[in-house]
């Protein structure tokens, strides 16, 4: 490997070494415990999907570089200088974890992996080899916030086509703009992705509750996330954060957008307004009696996916089992306790990633189509679009034989009035 | 003979002593001087207080129950164990009332504590060769796990020659000389030198010293990180 | 405009969750020659403002936006 490029990656890896960080690089005693409550080992019982062993590939040239041991002694620790199989195995570790941090549940130690994998990622980056497709999403996003002014108008003039099916879904009153925006002061701050399945329930349900409710003019997702790049990640989250400053809102409201949720919610910081989950909103609407549910409107047996950056890394749990325990009589869980559900195998980035990471994102998941079936259930419902895209492919692949279904959508098709 | 037996009963006893302080306190004051993440990374669902689920978390180690109870009933009796031994061996520098709660002789257990962390070492060192672990491992898991191994077992002969076969020569009151000479730097090993078992507690000491002076450099740290680690877990 | 628009190739991105059409024309550009035109049929309104973004960062060029009732068509030219 290249000087230049070595010494990049040593600083890059050097500036994630932060308390937290170190200590889980000091402390795995390589016990193994988590590796089977990794996804892709439990389905792919190879020696390299144990989280540990993930880790190793980052703690091996941590103890080359940055450890006493490994500089006098690396045989001791395996120590590995960089070579030309590093970045392989970076790519290999880092892309074959979802971050769903089920592993972080089993640890004795609590070291999250997702942390560790974060160097792999941001090390990536620097060398120019992560997945191309991650960074153009990430740029695309950052572009559109700083562009924002030129290209308002087409997105206001896109979401005019859809105020129809608005209104099929929920009759407005007078005075109620079906798809608000710019609305200074409004309670609610609705950040969407750009697909029309996202903005339509959501806002026939808002429309539902009479909120007072505007539109964000950016996707929720953040690629930078995805693609593990700081910089990246914090321009597109800061997107959303001025906008809701500006508009002066009390509440950002996330939709069914798993990273998205996780990011704002953790990483923003004190904000003069909260962040919330739709799940969340949509629970609060139905205990506060803003609005109504018919129940049994869905035939047969619903299970719930929990999405890992919502429920075991968000603490949005108990809310969609209270939603659905509203719409339906038949519902059954996957697992006892929902942070023990199994990621959907296709978070960190690799649902993004399209038909490149297909075949691992099928085969990695036979574990979650197993828990699915398990359930006989005949409708598999879920809160993240990263989740619902797995899922909807994971179906055909295994022939689950389930109608997957978004929460929010299940809501605003069973609003009824008073 | 006799000089090796004196280097490794005191000299080496002080320099590994002074690696395992001055490593600590570095390798300790490094990591606390690197930048704070101010990301939460805690896990849900959230239970409270926070302080008590962490110890729960750290010293009795739940989430391994669930996984892999085989493996959490030896880790339990281990570190058990270890903490009884530690006890004890304050014990032959001095004994104090508080440890005397219930009431022994020096060393809890009647040798049975040597005899469990035995047991349990081995099962940790042969499940290092099963095929999933195997692959985790590297030098240092295995080095630790022998250094550990010999430690117990020459420790736990002369506790066992003493409490099972009322073996005389070398007695509490005599180790009680050996270590407080050497904590009021005044080395006396004349007492536990003469005897035909010294052999034992010069390579116990040995291979004790060995572990010490790797304790900070290894993975043994995780003693220390396991309470904050567990803590921002928990939230 | 359009219809003197000859497309060398049409995706057809309709009703594909997010960020699936981006990756898709991502894709498909690269599958036809410089100065070339794909048509790129998408039903989301976030491509009204992905696109344009799309398009700006990779430096390509959108012919023509054109919306229907039900579909919007985008035409773009690869330029590199």
């Amino acid at each position: 490997m290249e000087t230049d490029l070595r010494e990049d990656l040593l600083k890059a890896f050097e500036g994630k070494l932060n308390q937290t960080i170190t200590m889980y690089l000091e402390t795995c005693s390589r016990c193994g415990i988590c590796t089977d409550s990794c996804h892709v080992y439990k389905s792919m019982p190879r020696p390299e999907y144990s989280p540990a062993a993930r880790a190793e590939v980052i703690r091996k040239l941590y103890k080359k570089y940055f450890k006493f041991q490994g500089k006098l002694l690396p045989a001791l620790g395996e120590a590995r200088s960089f070579d030309d199989t590093t970045l392989d195995d970076l790519n290999r570790a880092a892309y074959s974890c979802t971050g769903c941090r089920r592993c972080m549940t089993h640890c004795p130690f609590g070291i999250d992996t997702q942390q560790i994998m974060s160097i792999a990622k941001l090390m990536l980056v620097v060398a120019k080899e992560e997945p191309e497709i991650l960074s153009m999403l990430a740029d695309v996003s950052i572009s559109k916030g700083e562009s924002i002014d030129m290209i308002k108008q087409g997105f206001i003039d896109g979401l005019k086509r859809l105020e129809k099916d608005v209104v099929k879904k929920w009759k407005l009153e007078a005075g109620q703009i079906p798809i608000p925006t710019e609305v200074q002061g409004a309670d609610i701050l609705y950040v969407a992705l750009a697909g029309a399945h996202s903005i339509i329930p959501a806002a026939a349900v808002f429309n539902a509750a009479k909120e007072n409710w505007t539109l964000s003019f950016f996707e929720a997702v953040n690629f930078g996330a995805f693609v593990g790049d700081p910089a990246k990640t914090k321009l597109i989250m800061d997107r959303i954060i001025n906008e809701a400053k500006k508009l002066n809102v009390k509440e950002v409201c996330i939709c069914e957008c798993g990273t998205a949720f996780r990011v704002l919610k953790q990483m923003s910081g004190k904000q003069p307004f909260k962040v919330s989950s739709i799940t969340q909103v949509h629970e609060r609407y139905i205990k506060e009696n803003k609005i109504k549910v018919a129940k049994n409107q869905f035939n047969g047996v619903i299970t719930y996916h929990d999405p890992c950056q919502i429920a075991r890394n968000g603490g949005v749990m108990d809310e969609p089992r209270f939603i659905l325990s509203q719409l339906t009589d038949e519902f059954i869980d996957m697992a006892k306790r929902a942070e023990n559900n199994y990621c959907c195998g296709g978070g960190g980035g690799l649902v993004a990633m399209g038909e490149d990471s297909h075949d691992f994102r099928m085969k990695s998941a036979k574990v979650k189509a197993d828990q699915v079936k398990a359930t006989n259930a005949s409708l598999l419902v879920t809160a993240c679009e990263n989740c619902h895209s797995q899922l909807s492919d994971l179906n055909k692949y295994y022939n689950m034989g389930v109608e997957v279904k978004f929460l929010s959508s299940m809501v605003a098709d069973a609003l009824i009035h008073d | 003979m006799d000089t090796l037996n004196y280097i490794i009963l005191v000299p080496m006893v002080y320099l590994s002593s002074a690696i395992f302080i001055a490593g600590m306190i570095y390798r300790i004051t490094s990591i606390f001087k690197k930048p704070v993440l101010t990301i939460p990374l805690r896990i849900y669902p959230e239970k409270n207080p926070v302080w008590l689920y962490t110890l729960i978390d750290t010293f009795l180690m739940p989430q391994v129950f669930k996984a892999k109870p085989v493996m959490w009933y030896f880790l339990i009796i281990f570190h058990g164990s270890v903490f009884l031994l530690i006890i004890g061996h304050i014990e032959l520098i001095q004994m104090f009332d508080i440890f005397q709660i219930i009431e022994h002789d020096v060393f809890l257990g009647k040798g049975f504590i040597g005899l469990s962390l035995f047991v349990s070492l081995l099962y940790f060192l042969f499940r290092r060769f099963t095929p999933q672990a195997k692959h985790l491992s590297v030098l240092e898991d295995y080095i630790l796990l022998t250094l550990l191994l010999m430690t117990v077992i020459l420790g736990s002969e002369m506790d066992w020659a003493r409490t099972w076969f009322g073996f005389q020569e070398m007695t509490v009151e005599d180790y009680q000389t050996y270590l407080k000479s050497l904590l009021f730097f005044k080395p006396d090993i004349s007492d536990v030198t003469y005897s035909g078992h010294s052999f034992m507690l010069v390579f116990h000491v040995f291979f004790a010293n060995l572990f010490i002076m790797f304790f900070p450099f290894s993975k043994m740290m995780h003693a220390i990180f396991t309470i904050p680690l567990n803590k921002i877990r928990r939230g | 405009m359009s219809e003197n628009i000859k497309a060398d190739k049409v995706l057809d991105l309709k009703g594909l969750p997010c960020p699936m059409p981006i990756v898709k024309i991502s894709k498909g550009i690269k599958e036809v020659e410089i100065n070339q035109v794909i048509q790129a049929i998408t039903t989301d309104p976030g491509s009204l403002t992905d696109f344009p973004a799309w398009a700006r960062t990779n430096g390509h060029e959108i012919l023509d936006t054109i919306q229907g009732d039900d579909t919007i068509t985008f035409y773009i030219k690869r330029v590199k």
